[in-house]
């Protein structure tokens, strides 16, 4: 394997301990390979972007993650140690991680506001009444305060995909899991949510996202990584990638979404 | 023909005793049923593989007995088999509960089976416990989706505690009986006692819908 | 205790004559419920305002009165209002299938009104006339969500039939309980009417979950 498949990290990041590393990751569904031996590192801070066709295991390693697979190979780390399959300790995990999921996936049975605190009062035990109160300022930061009482069928895809991202930053995570956040939006609500995203990049979240937006990688990403077949098959910065491709299928990709830099 | 409601006029408040009991007698099997077929539902969802099979034999044994057997045989049988013996009420309620919690177990295990997975990976992303994930996100989110066929179920218990007349509940159908072999007038008094069921359970069916109709977005993730 | 479960092969051949009548009543009921059903769904469809009230009102009516309520009725009023004797047999028979077509009826309307408008119109659009859309398109659509529901119907409606006992039709339940009052092997006869429809109906439970999950269609 040539070095420039070697996801490279910013140089003033070299002895540091990488927030999540992954390291020879194998999952199989039956007797398909999803995830062929993947390696990378992401550093607090990062924003790295996961591109590439639909099945090349980019969702699934978000997964793996936090948990929600179990790997087959390799290991996943966070914060230094093994991401562990017990029921309880990958719960501590989670907690420390946010997730944003392609369908929103809002409780449908309590409001914008009680979607946010759910997390915090049921898991760390928090005080309805401090919750409710950071409940309503995350609200405030997605643009979406008035809507505390609204259920998320009364929202727009839009609205429902900030008010989870609310939810998820609820518990104070250290990096946010974005899996595809606006493959099921209408075109004209991508941008809200992909303001608050750059919003959350800028404020310096370590961000994992999973998007077909390459318009977004291109502006938002420290690092983008490029999946095909279960590998990553070529990693670095969004001007490397989208402006020049070092590899074959890296253009292959993105020529057939039309982009030509 | 002649018909003569006199029958009914001069005893209604025969029939309507008869009406209490069976309002108390459905609302007390449905409560009943309702919590043992939520415990066999979920104990069928997650509890360990040798209590699924045995509650699943259970449940696909109330499917298969008719309720009239279940009643009689709670009655006439289990006493000679344990020595204790039920009054009529009682007998008609454990039979019918033992009956209808089958059916209640039924709905619970579809109703939770349907709510998408992407909400259990939700609530686990956050950080949630298995128990915490079945309290807090299935179950609000099932019972929802049920409540239509739980409309059913509870307009099913009222029309068969009717059957508990086979074993002597001076419930409706009961006191519809004898006072229509009182009176020779079965033409006037069952009428009767058909329009007094009718004038319950469609409402009843009607309102659960409307309840649903005004709650269902509350399920639909 | 004293049991003597010798009594069950002893009346063998008058439970097994039960349950030919349980077995009757169920056939011939849903062989009347069916076309009954579709009847009573086209008189809901009906251009004319009063048959469409008369069909609803039908459907309404008999789905929510107890059978059993509907059983003694039918004993009782029907030879008085068409001045014919039933025999206890024709009575059960009226009763249970007045019942069943008001649940079939309900059925069969869901089924067609589940199908999507745009089917019909694809169907229209293709160049199918109204009647080839029915047939390909729809109808096959429809059934596929009829039949499962049916099959749960009929297993209900096997249940059911030991509520004609009430009025002494010589089915499995009536037949039980009167080797029951003339020998006061009362444990033994009713655990063996208890045995002997589970062996009967469990089969029909489990043959319904398989056409639910085979035909069945889930949104």
């Amino acid at each position: 394997m040539s070095a420039s498949l070697k996801p490279t990290a910013p140089a003033e990041r070299a002895g540091q301990q990488p927030t999540i590393a992954y390291d020879g990751v194998v999952k199989r569904f039956g007797s398909l390979t999803v995830l062929n031996g993947v390696s990378a590192e992401v550093y607090k801070g990062e924003v790295v972007c996961l591109i590439g066709p639909s099945g090349s295991g980019k969702s699934t390693l978000l997964r793996c993650t936090n948990g929600l697979e179990t790997v087959d190979g390799g290991r996943v780390l966070f914060d230094g140690g093994v991401v562990p399959s017990d029921q309880e300790l990958i719960r501590r995990v989670r907690q420390r991680m946010g997730m944003v999921f392609q369908n929103f996936e809002l409780f449908p049975h309590m409001t914008a506001l009680d979607n946010i605190t759910v997390g915090p009062t049921t898991i760390l035990g928090e005080k309805a009444a401090s919750a409710r109160e950071r409940g309503l300022a995350l609200l405030d930061k997605v643009g979406l305060r008035q809507k505390a009482d609204a259920f998320p069928s009364a929202l727009s895809g839009g609205q429902q995909q900030r008010v989870a991202i609310a939810r998820a930053l609820a518990m104070n995570p250290e990096v946010m899991l974005f899996d595809e956040p606006t493959s099921a939006l209408d075109p004209e609500t991508i941008g809200e949510v992909l303001n608050v995203m750059k919003r959350l990049a800028d404020e310096g979240m370590t961000m994992l996202v999973v998007t077909h937006e390459m318009t977004f990688a291109r502006r938002v990403a420290d690092r983008v990584l490029v999946f095909d077949h279960g590998r990553i098959v070529e990693a670095g910065p969004p001007e490397q990638i989208f402006e020049n491709p070092q590899q074959e299928r890296t253009r292959d990709f993105l020529g057939h979404l039309g982009w030509n830099g | 023909m002649e018909f003569d409601f006199s029958p009914i006029t001069d005893n209604w408040r025969f029939l309507l005793r008869g009406l209490e009991l069976t309002v108390v007698l459905s609302l007390a099997t449905m409560a009943l049923a309702t919590l043992l077929g939520l415990a066999v539902g979920l104990g069928r969802l997650y509890g360990p593989k040798w209590l699924r099979v045995v509650l699943g034999f259970y449940v696909d044994s109330m499917r298969a007995i008719p309720v009239l057997v279940v009643l009689v045989w709670t009655f006439f049988a289990f006493p000679i088999l344990t020595g204790v013996t039920l009054p009529p009420f009682w007998a008609a309620l454990a039979a019918l509960t033992i009956h209808i919690a089958a059916f209640v177990s039924e709905i619970v295990r579809a109703g939770v089976t349907s709510v998408r997975p992407g909400q259990t990976r939700a609530a686990l992303a956050l950080g949630m416990s298995g128990a915490q994930l079945v309290r807090k996100i299935i179950l609000p989110q099932a019972i929802v989706r049920i409540l239509p066929a739980y409309g059913s179920i509870l307009s099913v218990t009222i029309k068969d505690t009717a059957i508990a007349t086979v074993i002597a509940v001076p419930e409706l159908m009961r006191q519809t009986e004898t006072l229509a072999a009182q009176t020779f007038r079965p033409i006037e008094v069952y009428t009767t006692t058909m329009i007094i069921f009718f004038l319950i359970l469609f409402p009843v069916t009607r309102g659960v819908d409307a309840i649903y109709r005004r709650v269902a977005h509350l399920g639909q993730s | 205790m004293n049991l003597d479960w010798g009594i069950i092969w002893q009346y063998r051949w008058d439970l097994a004559h039960g349950v030919g009548i349980t077995v009757a009543l169920t056939v011939l009921t849903m062989l009347i419920a069916v076309p009954g059903g579709i009847a009573i769904m086209m008189l809901r469809q009906s251009r004319y305002r009063v048959l469409r009230g008369l069909g609803t009102a039908y459907v309404e009516f008999f789905r929510n009165v107890p059978l059993i309520l509907l059983v003694y009725w039918a004993f009782y009023v029907l030879p008085i209002l068409t001045d014919i004797q039933f025999s206890a047999f024709t009575t059960g028979l009226v009763a249970l299938s007045l019942n069943v077509s008001a649940y079939n009826a309900e059925t069969i309307r869901a089924g067609i009104a589940s199908i999507r408008k745009g089917q019909l119109e694809a169907a229209l659009a293709m160049g199918m006339s109204h009647s080839q859309a029915m047939r390909k398109v729809l109808i096959p659509q429809a059934l596929r969500r009829i039949l499962p529901v049916l099959a749960s119907t009929w297993v209900s409606l096997f249940k059911d039939t030991s509520l004609v006992s009430v009025i002494a039709v010589g089915d499995l339940a009536h037949t039980a309980l009167q080797i029951r009052s003339q020998t006061f092997r009362v444990l033994e006869m009713l655990t063996a009417m208890a045995a002997i429809y589970w062996a009967l109906g469990y089969p029909q439970a489990k043959l319904v979950d398989w056409i639910h999950r085979k035909y069945g269609v889930t949104e």
